[in-house]
């Protein structure tokens, strides 16, 4: 893996205060946000669609801003002035990678080459670096003969990995995921737990908005639980979150007959020994 | 309306590719400042929607489908300028990608499918659809916004083709690009637009604000008007000075006649032009000099005329709109 | 809703004329498919192909521009002859070549010339009497210059545009100094029609298969602009996600592009023979004047 150096964790990753974000006036997709999230983390924000999950992400990646409280990223506050300055934009975006839900919106150049290097090509890196990275992440990513292909050519589980190898050409420190197991079939989410995992054994952090429960108990230490009107309402280990059926009925991430926590369905295909994997039969 | 490569002139398409450029560095200002880094993206998303939209078989009436071109529909939904790049990068992807409607000719297709008609489009739209929230009402003006900016777009492009047995053929009078004379191409442009594609586009546009008026009215949201545009009529003007130039010298191009031939080249008139020119010479009296009774003046009044009234009435309806606007926010402010 | 997936065919209408949604469908189908195919013809092994972009886009213009001064029909006949030799070299078939460029360009040409080679519109000495019909000579050689102007200017675009990938494209123009933003917002607009087109298509297949009997001319148009305005929402949504997914990856105002074909001696060499090519064919027709 593409992986930085192991972390010196001087201060959290991120420290959200009394986060507010409003999409219309008087229309909150997120309320009342206290939330701290340190460094080498793996956290899972679960919500129903609509909660804000996607919201919150992208303010932990500077593309929203709150319409009242503040964000802090590695000890520095989170503001559109902030981003202004090029050298912080720089600085945040190669230590921060999205990952987006839907792939042909992250896909935007005209093949996966372009795609990889287009991170750090932005970061001003030189091209000898580049390129070298961009072999790197093909490599380990197991995508090489996908890199002269242009994205409409790709399949969905193909797509998925190119657009996560754009992001790890950047090296970042933290990734955020949205939603990363959609869509993708059985052998892609394998691989995807896979490329988690790796990134979990660095000691980088992770963020994961998703409400597939099951990718919380495979990969998570930490487990939030947004409600449909805005709020955290759980957050704690997915052990003790997951033990909450009443809550998690309430918030609409199961539902009385989705006996989800009775037969699990693993989707691993590998052993898992020595991850501190932990399941949790409610 | 695509003109490909071939039928224009290198004095109007040089004409026309010079003067076009201008504008969409205009427009791209314009844009940037309403939409700064997002107008990457935003511009993409309108140029591939205005690409895909002309893919689109509109049923028309019995069995015949026709394509639009949109242009009026994205300025009512990105504003003009917007519109201006949109249409116009949609139409050079066209060029690159499918090898589709000319090099060449890219500023003759831009200047009429992504200049004049969302211009035309969005201020016809302005001036009937006023600041009504009523969907029929805006809807009604789409459609004649977009009938009427199709069918002017349309003249732009029959006055083009009419000009090149003017502006280029041999001493035998064979001619060496578009051969329909003005009073051919305008009419067979016009009559083409009037009775079938004005239809297209009208109805498309329509049917596109009805849908989207009933589920997101918040992409019909108006933008605000355009102060008259100062560098759009500073572009209209100089084209229409500059393609009396051309005419006046077509054998610069070609750099091989002398004082003599020119004469006799601006002597040779083709017969529809003759018309156009015999009524020019009999609304003049007899004791004007005589070269004012030359038919080609004739038909350079004609053409300097006309786009004087398009320009004319188009800035007369920006003025009215954007005056509209003022008297709106005073009433407003006073209340 | 019970799909089953009957199309008119199959109800014993064979020789109906195919629906309105399977036409769209299939021509928006080919274009997709073109554009796939453009990707493997540019990267077949072929003499265009070798060729740098930078010096391809500037023969594009170079060729362009000489088909519009050329008077001779013989030298337009010989421009789209040597694009024909240039195709059979480059891994492109000369027979579809010839079918795409005479096909749509030139029947269009042909079309609008044969009305203007009568004497009604181009008066002059007959050549081919035909009563008020008749044929002047100069207007028998102006629709035939018209025909092979319009035939060599389409042919050396196409020519080039099949031979040249669109990421190759973009780089080219990026070295030609072209402002990033252009380049940004062209590979961004290629990569979204493709994937629009994929949409349109997608829509209009499954509307054809719930079809059984078309509706009236206003439902159909009721549907069809319908469609259109699911389009435009669709990437008035998409543009607002593809920003935020260029800002998330370091997105500062400028595109950066590794150059991945490197220009060389050779290529610059074979634009100076497309030069020289112009050069002559302008030379000759000037030559043929006096």
């Amino acid at each position: 893996m593409t992986a930085a150096e192991p972390n010196a964790c001087r201060t959290p990753d991120f420290v959200l205060a009394g986060v507010r974000q409003e999409y219309r006036r008087g229309f909150p997709s997120l309320d009342g946000i206290d939330l701290a999230i340190g460094c080498g983390e793996h956290v899972v924000i679960a919500g129903a669609n609509g909660s804000g999950k996607s919201t919150l992400l992208k303010m932990l990646d500077g593309l929203l801003f709150p319409s009242a409280g503040t964000i802090a990223a590695f000890g520095a506050d989170l503001t559109e002035d902030a981003f202004e300055d090029p050298g912080f934009r720089r600085e945040f975006r190669s230590r921060v990678g999205f990952v987006f839900q839907d792939a042909d919106v992250q896909l935007f150049c005209s093949d996966a080459f372009e795609e990889l290097a287009f991170g750090p090509l932005q970061l001003g890196l030189p091209e000898e670096e580049v390129r070298r990275r961009v072999d790197d992440v093909a490599r380990n990513l197991r995508i090489e003969h996908l890199l002269d292909r242009p994205p409409y050519t790709l399949s969905g589980g193909e797509k998925k990995r190119v657009s996560i190898g754009a992001v790890l050409t950047m090296q970042p420190h933290v990734l955020l995921l949205d939603e990363p197991t959609n869509a993708l079939d059985p052998r892609s989410q394998v691989w995807l737990l896979e490329v988690l995992d790796e990134w979990k054994r660095l000691g980088n952090t992770v963020v994961i908005a998703t409400h597939d429960l099951s990718v919380a108990e495979e990969i998570a230490d930490r487990m939030v639980v947004l409600s449909e009107d805005h709020r955290v309402v759980a957050d704690g280990t997915p052990a003790e979150v997951l033990a909450m059926r009443d809550l998690l009925l309430r918030v609409n991430l199961i539902h009385e007959h989705a006996h989800r926590h009775g037969g699990v369905t693993h989707m691993h295909g590998h052993d898992h020994s020595g991850h501190g994997h932990e399941h949790v039969h409610g | 309306m695509h003109i490909p490569d071939g039928y224009l002139g290198p004095q109007t398409y040089v004409v026309l590719d010079a003067a076009i450029v201008p504008v969409w560095a205009i427009a791209a200002a314009k844009v940037k400042s309403t939409l700064k880094a997002r107008q990457v993206p935003l511009m993409a998303l309108g140029a591939a929607f205005s690409f895909v939209i002309m893919m689109f078989n509109v049923p028309v009436i019995g069995g015949s489908t026709g394509h639009a071109v949109g242009a009026t529909l994205i300025a009512i939904l990105l504003g003009p300028w917007a519109a201006v790049l949109s249409v116009s990068i949609a139409l050079v992807v066209q060029a690159l990608l499918f090898g589709d409607g000319g090099i060449t000719a890219i500023g003759a297709n831009c200047f009429n499918m992504a200049v004049v008609m969302p211009f035309v489009g969005y201020y016809v739209y302005r001036l009937i659809a006023g600041n009504t929230d009523g969907l029929r009402r805006r809807v009604i003006s789409s459609g004649i916004a977009a009938y009427v900016s199709i069918v002017v777009a349309a003249i732009f492009a029959g006055v083009e083709f009419g000009l090149q047995p003017l502006l280029a053929h041999t001493a035998a009078g064979q001619p060496l690009y578009a051969p329909y004379p003005l009073s051919v191409a305008v009419p067979a442009m016009a009559v083409e637009h009037l009775l079938f594609f004005g239809w297209v586009e009208a109805l498309a546009t329509m049917g596109v604000v009805a849908a989207l008026g009933r589920s997101d009215s918040a992409l019909l949201e108006m933008k605000p008007a355009a102060r008259p545009l100062r560098w759009l009529w500073a572009a209209f003007a100089g084209l229409v000075l500059l393609t009396p130039i051309g005419v006046l010298a077509p054998g610069t191009a070609w750099g091989e006649w002398g004082a003599e031939e020119m004469k006799a080249r601006l002597g040779f008139v083709p017969e529809g032009l003759a018309k156009v020119g015999g009524l020019w010479t009999a609304a003049i009296p007899d004791y004007a000099p005589a070269f004012v009774k030359n038919p080609l003046l004739g038909y350079l009044v004609a053409a300097i005329v006309g786009s004087v009234i398009v320009v004319g009435v188009t800035w007369g309806v920006a003025a009215l709109v954007a005056k509209r606007e003022n008297d709106d926010e005073s009433s407003a402010a006073a209340a | 809703m019970c799909e089953r997936d009957i199309r008119p065919a199959d109800l014993g209408g064979g020789r109906l004329r195919p629906s309105l949604a399977r036409r769209t469908a299939e021509s928006v189908g080919r274009h997709v498919s073109e554009v796939l195919e453009n990707e493997d013809l540019a990267t077949a092994d072929g003499l265009l192909q070798r060729i740098d972009p930078r010096a391809k886009l500037l023969a594009i213009l170079l060729f362009s521009v000489t088909a519009s001064l050329l008077r001779s029909p013989w030298l337009l006949a010989a421009m789209f002859a040597i694009a024909l030799a240039l195709a059979a070299a480059s891994a492109v078939s000369p027979l579809s070549f010839a079918r795409k460029v005479w096909g749509s360009a030139g029947l269009l040409a042909v079309l609008l010339a044969v009305p203007a080679a009568t004497r009604l519109v181009t008066p002059g000495p007959v050549l081919v009497p035909l009563g008020a019909l008749s044929l002047s000579t100069p207007g028998v050689l102006g629709a035939v210059t018209l025909v092979l102007r319009v035939v060599a200017s389409a042919g050396t675009a196409l020519l080039i545009v099949w031979t040249m990938r669109w990421s190759d494209l973009l780089g080219a123009l990026t070295r030609l100094k072209v402002p990033d933003v252009i380049v940004a917002t062209l590979a961004m607009t290629q990569k979204q029609i493709v994937s629009l087109m994929r949409t349109t298509q997608q829509i209009h297949l499954a509307r054809e298969s719930r079809t059984i009997a078309e509706g009236s001319v206003a439902e159909n148009r009721d549907w069809v602009t319908g469609r259109m305005a699911f389009v435009v929402r669709k990437s008035i949504k998409t543009a607002d996600d593809v920003y935020d997914a260029m800002l998330a990856r370091g997105f500062s105002g400028s595109m950066c592009l590794v150059a991945r074909v490197q220009g060389g001696r050779r290529d610059w060499a074979y634009l100076a023979a497309a030069a020289a090519t112009a050069a002559a064919l302008l030379g000759i027709d000037r030559a043929m004047l006096r």
